[in-house]
């Protein structure tokens, strides 16, 4: 039945998937690498005669041609967004990769009372609606000091991939068998040494899935970020740039490139690591 | 280590929740803090009978609606192609995954430089080939604002689902087929009987969650439109309501009317999801 064979059918569906895919991306790097004056002729130049990286250097190095609120440069904007948003991104990941498993191999490997009991209340925070919890969390976070803060986003999403990274790590540890285990329970290590010696070994492609999947669900983070930020101290490139784009509507050229800048990092990602994609959406969806 | 974890998803997840649940039955502006007092159920009553909120809900009803059945079409046909084996299928299946990847807010600016009314490259294509005589103003029109938001969504969830198709599609073992095509089944017969009863439970969960996101909205409609009625949902108009007009009673009493339309959906989710945990 499945060969590896090129028919005419391939190719057509090829093709446009292709340019369903990649046309509006492709549009957008070219436009950011086109002049202001290219691009606003109409039709504008699909090609352009004169590419230029100049939307690069103000977006990111120079910041020439805006002032933002509080007289901030566009480059600067860019750039605190950047940092503020890998460093909530890794820390969310990191925290994320260290306690989803240990929750997971809970779950699936120890008995103890009121097993279930958690497992579904940990669950149950996946069905719980965004608004219900963000408006409480508003006020919760400005009592504690959390509001406009890193370390605030990064609890919120923590808080948020938790349950769902540890259902799919106990997916994981159901499926690998736990012979292995007991026998160097038997030998003497203590549940977390098994755990991290032994069992993370197996469960390793789901780990790497969790730790993907996390890192680019904090980078694309946008509504909760919007509520719980102001000012550059912890706004994430995606509430950055919103500043950046409204104050900048008509200038097509500069905004393309900051689009490009936003989202460069997490296609990346997801092109260079699709095979772990893949099984992880695949299996976060449905447990098989 | 469970403890603290529980722990902390109780004070992050439970609480919170718990906090706007009680300001849902408070009047509580944050603008004027002074006057916050117990008010019954007025704030379930204020969005009840507030005419914008139903206004926001046919739009959302249209946007599920219109978005999932795009959503499901064309990730069917994607996922089939991609179930194909033919020279480079490998690579197609890392570029199909690209739009589920762009940040959301990301995704919504993309396009309305597309569709930008006075130099977008939507306008640009159509003049091209002759389909318009000058530049149209698309996200003007209030039904086509709608459409194109519905469209950005369609564009970023389509990978996902396709992948879920997929991820079905290749558990179908060969011989089924070939038992099939033995008994004389044409290749439309073998889709209908072998293929798509293989895709059922699949396509139940990603129904589900098509339903889910597209209900979720957010980022696409605040980079396109913000806050204009063509496109409110009640997504939007709860954070208008909570943290622009600053009403923390009503916004929590819509959050929570709107909440328990949307658990009736993420419990079916979560209990099928659960259910292929055991089997």
């Amino acid at each position: 039945m499945k060969r590896d064979t090129l028919r005419v059918q391939h190719v057509i569906g090829s093709l446009l998937v292709l340019f369903w895919t990649l046309a509006p991306i492709l549009w957008v790097l070219i436009s950011s690498l086109s002049t202001q004056a290219e691009l606003y002729s109409v039709p504008p130049h699909w090609i352009p005669h004169h590419p230029t990286i100049g939307a690069y250097d103000k977006v990111l190095v120079t910041g020439a041609g805006f002032r933002g609120g509080g007289g901030i440069s566009a480059a600067v904007l860019m750039r605190l967004g950047l940092r503020n948003s890998f460093v909530i991104a890794v820390f969310a990941t990191l925290c994320v990769m260290f306690v989803a498993p240990m929750m997971g191999y809970a779950y699936s490997r120890l008995r103890f009372r009121g097993r279930e009991l958690f497992f579904y209340l940990t669950l149950a925070i996946i069905t719980v609606p965004g608004w219900p919890v963000l408006i409480g969390l508003f006020s919760e976070y400005s009592h504690l000091g959390l509001l406009d803060t890193k370390l605030g986003l990064i609890v919120l999403s923590f808080t948020y991939r938790l349950p769902f990274e540890t259902w799919f790590m106990k997916g994981y540890f159901d499926a690998v068998p736990g012979e292995i285990e007991d026998a160097a329970r038997i030998d003497g290590c203590s549940i977390f040494q098994t755990l991290y010696r032994i069992s993370i070994h197996m469960v390793m492609p789901g780990l790497i899935a969790v730790a993907i999947i996390s890192f680019l669900f904090t980078w694309n983070l946008f509504a909760p970020a919007l509520v719980l930020t102001y000012t550059l101290k912890a706004k994430p490139i995606t509430v950055a740039m919103t500043e950046f784009i409204s104050q900048y509507y008509v200038n097509w050229d500069l905004m393309s490139a900051g689009t490009i800048v936003a989202l460069i990092l997490p296609v990346a990602i997801s092109v260079i690591f699709q095979r772990y994609i893949v099984r992880g959406l695949t299996a976060g969806a449905v447990k098989s | 280590m469970l403890v603290p974890s529980l722990l902390c998803l109780a004070a992050f997840a439970y609480y919170p929740a718990l906090t706007s649940f009680r300001f849902s039955f408070l009047h509580y502006n944050v603008k004027a803090p002074a006057h916050v007092f117990f008010s019954g159920l007025a704030d379930y009553v204020a969005v009840v009978i507030d005419p914008e909120f139903w206004l926001s809900v046919r739009h959302v009803l249209y946007f599920m609606a219109a978005g999932t059945i795009f959503v499901t079409l064309i990730a069917l046909a994607t996922g089939l192609l991609l179930n194909e084996r033919f020279p480079g299928h490998k690579a197609l299946r890392s570029v199909v995954i690209i739009p589920w990847a762009i940040p959301p807010i990301v995704n919504g600016y993309l396009w309305k430089w597309i569709f930008d009314g006075d130099h977008g490259a939507f306008n640009g294509l159509l003049y091209q080939i002759g389909l318009i005589g000058h530049y149209q103003h698309w996200l003007v029109h209030p039904f086509m604002a709608l459409n194109i938001a519905m469209f950005t969504f369609v564009w970023r969830y389509v990978p996902f689902v396709s992948v879920l198709f997929l991820g079905a599609l290749q558990s179908i073992p060969d011989s089924l087929y070939e038992a099939s095509k033995v008994d004389g089944a044409n290749a439309f017969q073998q889709f209908l009987h072998v293929t798509i009863p293989a895709l059922l439970r699949i396509g139940g969960v990603a129904l589900v969650l098509t339903l889910i996101a597209s209900f979720s909205v957010f980022d696409e409609i605040y980079a396109l439109m913000g806050f204009d009625e063509s496109t409110l949902t009640p997504m939007m108009y709860n954070y208008q309501m909570t943290f622009v007009n600053g009403d923390f009673g009503v916004g929590a009493a819509m959050a929570y009317l709107v909440g328990a339309v949307l658990l009736t959906l993420t419990i079916p989710y979560i209990r099928m999801s659960l259910r292929e945990d055991r089997g």
